[in-house]
């Protein structure tokens, strides 16, 4: 019933409407690649009229110090103040965090969801309500208690990476662990009881049942959950901002950027480049699970 | 054997350390839940109901001090009003262009795959890194959208700019407070917080919209309703339950939400974009105030409890 003109004309809107929704990551992006007399032209915005250069990305992202580069140019890149620009070791702190709280959220809440999903009990829907209730939590509400509790069992800022990672990691793996226990029971959901009771008739117990075979029917749930866990440490912000000091992971580095001096657009958006790609990489991965992760389960595709 | 035997062996000899109990499979989930969770929770209780006297560093009892001092404290009419402001216009920004998007990519034909694909970029950004994105776009000297804006008109260049500008189009004068509505700064606060989460709702509304049942349609189109008329009268009502889950989902997480504020504008100018998350962030971390703060996100917290279960009984949804 639609002519060949209508389709046209919504094709090109359509195309119009993702494009002008992703300016501005292609803005970012240009940023990037700018050299400081581009990103601040008095004279106006400028599009094109400036030499691409990876300066910046060597000076975040692969840890070229200032001084060298001014040694080799005769200028300097970036103009305000002396702190560190060399952000490898926030990628790092943040990759291992991320990991480490992916780990942990994920394979507590496999056992849990697989219990809530078949072993019948009193109080399971308060269990499900507690879960929920999770959901509910300001950040801010536990941050500031957590920073007093860790103050007071000597994990806050002791110059030990290790207490200091597995302090993020754990509250990270919390504030994770509502999204993959229901989103993992309702992977679990999916398989039929039967599955498991013929393990059983055949003598295997429960765990079994779990283990050899109905967690690999699940393996494509676990790997949705473990991206969205990822995802989510990963650009989780107040909570590593408030909770220490000696770690910044890559958004809390990149807001030190902001100088009093001025703010430092080049490094900047390099960084924000380097932080915003693996989550482009993860996404594309699940897109299938995508929605029913983001509704926690409730909404299927 | 007593009775107390009786019981000690029945303990041990039932299944809960086998794996057809659920206590070992919830063990790990529920302790993490407890440690930082709970403790946490019932701390900031016990914070709010203590302060520190000045001069002194030891926390006195007082239950009332602080859970009176929310009521008479103008700053937190403004937090108040700003969060709902907040999460009411940023939300339905979201569901109207959510809906829009999603009806504009909802077919069958090829490419548009690779269209959605690219919507949901957006989604795995960090919050504070879309926060810089737009700090940079709206910069009054070489921000390109704020001079955008100025080629437009809807700017003055002359006036401060749009995230430092307080000035607002309405106010509201509450127990004697006036508080602006929607200032300038907010607006700027609102629109990255629509650029990245329409491209949720769009997703949402795509899943709902391609569930929805084809034959009802089909008899419309049969009937002569034109397309506006099947959009009310059909993909409205059923698709009712995924918009509400929908802003459920996000309505909770405008309304706790900090980075974008912290990052942008600090709170400001004055109290602009003071909303009651970030003014709990700032009491703690900028002054200090340990059990003011954990008051403001107790209120917060009740408020979001509240609001959602009045939400969800109303739509009949769960979360």
């Amino acid at each position: 019933m639609q002519s060949r003109s209508s389709i046209f004309i919504r094709d090109t809107f359509a195309i119009a409407v993702v494009l002008l929704f992703m300016f501005p990551l292609f803005w970012w992006s240009l940023t990037s690649i700018k050299p400081d007399y581009a990103i601040f032209d008095k004279d106006g915005i400028n599009w094109v009229n400036f030499e691409p250069t990876f300066d910046n990305y060597r000076v975040t992202v692969f840890g070229q110090s200032r001084l060298s580069e001014v040694e080799e140019k005769g200028f300097s890149v970036g103009n305000a103040g002396a702190g560190s620009y060399d952000s490898r070791q926030s990628l790092f702190d943040s990759i291992i965090i991320a990991l480490g709280a992916t780990l942990i959220s994920v394979g507590v809440a496999v056992f849990a969801s697989y219990a809530l999903s078949r072993i019948p009990f009193r109080g399971r829907v308060s269990y499900l309500n507690w879960v929920l209730g999770q959901r509910f939590m300001p950040p801010v509400a536990i941050v500031v208690p957590l920073v007093l509790i860790y103050r007071d069992f000597g994990m806050r800022d002791v110059n030990n990476i290790f207490l200091g990672y597995l302090g993020l990691i754990l509250i990270y793996a919390l504030m994770n662990l509502p999204i993959v226990l229901l989103l993992m029971k309702s992977f679990f959901d999916d398989i039929p009881k039967d599955v498991d009771e013929a393990a059983m008739i055949d003598g295997a117990t429960q765990w079994q049942a779990f283990w050899r075979i109905v967690l690999p029917m699940v393996k494509g749930g676990v790997a949705a959950c473990a991206v969205l866990c990822f995802v989510f440490a990963w650009t989780e912000f107040l909570i590593s901002l408030m909770l220490t000091t000696d770690i910044r992971t890559v958004p809390v580095k990149i807001s030190t950027f902001v100088t009093s001096t001025g703010n430092e657009w080049g490094f900047i958006s390099a960084l924000g480049m380097a932080g915003v790609i693996p989550g482009f990489i993860f996404i594309i991965l699940v897109q299938r699970h995508l929605v029913r992760g983001l509704t926690l389960g409730s909404l299927k595709e | 054997m007593s009775v107390t035997d009786k019981k000690i062996s029945r303990f041990l000899s039932t299944s809960w350390m086998t794996s057809e109990h659920p206590l070992p499979w919830l063990l790990p989930a529920s302790a993490l839940m407890i440690v930082f969770g709970i403790y946490p929770l019932l701390y900031a209780i016990w914070l709010s109901l203590h302060r520190v006297p000045a001069g002194r560093r030891q926390m006195v009892f007082d239950p009332l001090f602080n859970w009176t001092k929310i009521f008479v404290d103008p700053n937190m009419i403004a937090a108040l009003v700003n969060t709902f402001v907040y999460t009411f216009v940023a939300l339905t920004l979201q569901m109207i262009l959510g809906l829009s998007i999603a009806l504009l990519l909802d077919t069958d034909r090829r490419g548009y795959s690779i269209l959605r694909a690219i919507m949901t970029l957006p989604l795995v950004m960090p919050p504070a890194v879309t926060a810089m994105i737009f700090l940079l776009m709206l910069n009054g000297s070489f921000g390109v959208l704020a001079h955008g804006l100025f080629a437009l008109g809807v700017l003055d260049p002359a006036q401060p700019p749009i995230l430092a500008n307080g000035s607002a189009p309405f106010s509201l004068t509450l127990l004697g407070e006036t508080v602006k509505i929607l200032p300038l700064a907010m607006m700027g606060v609102i629109l990255a917080d629509v650029w990245q989460w329409t491209p949720f709702m769009v997703l949402i509304m795509l899943a709902g919209l391609r569930s929805l049942p084809k034959e009802p349609f089909e008899a419309a189109a049969i009937d002569g309703a034109n397309s506006w008329q099947m959009f009310v009268r059909l993909t409205l009502p059923m698709m009712s339950k995924v918009i509400a889950i929908a802003l459920l989902i996000r309505g909770i997480d405008i309304f706790r939400m900090v980075d974008y504020i912290h990052v942008m504008t600090a709170r400001g100018p004055g109290t602009a974009t003071l909303t009651l998350p970030t003014y709990a962030t700032q009491e703690a971390f900028t002054k200090g105030v340990f059990n003011y703060s954990s008051t403001i996100a107790l209120v917060t917290l009740i408020l979001i409890i509240l609001t959602s279960t009045l939400f969800m009984k109303i739509f009949r949804v769960r979360l």
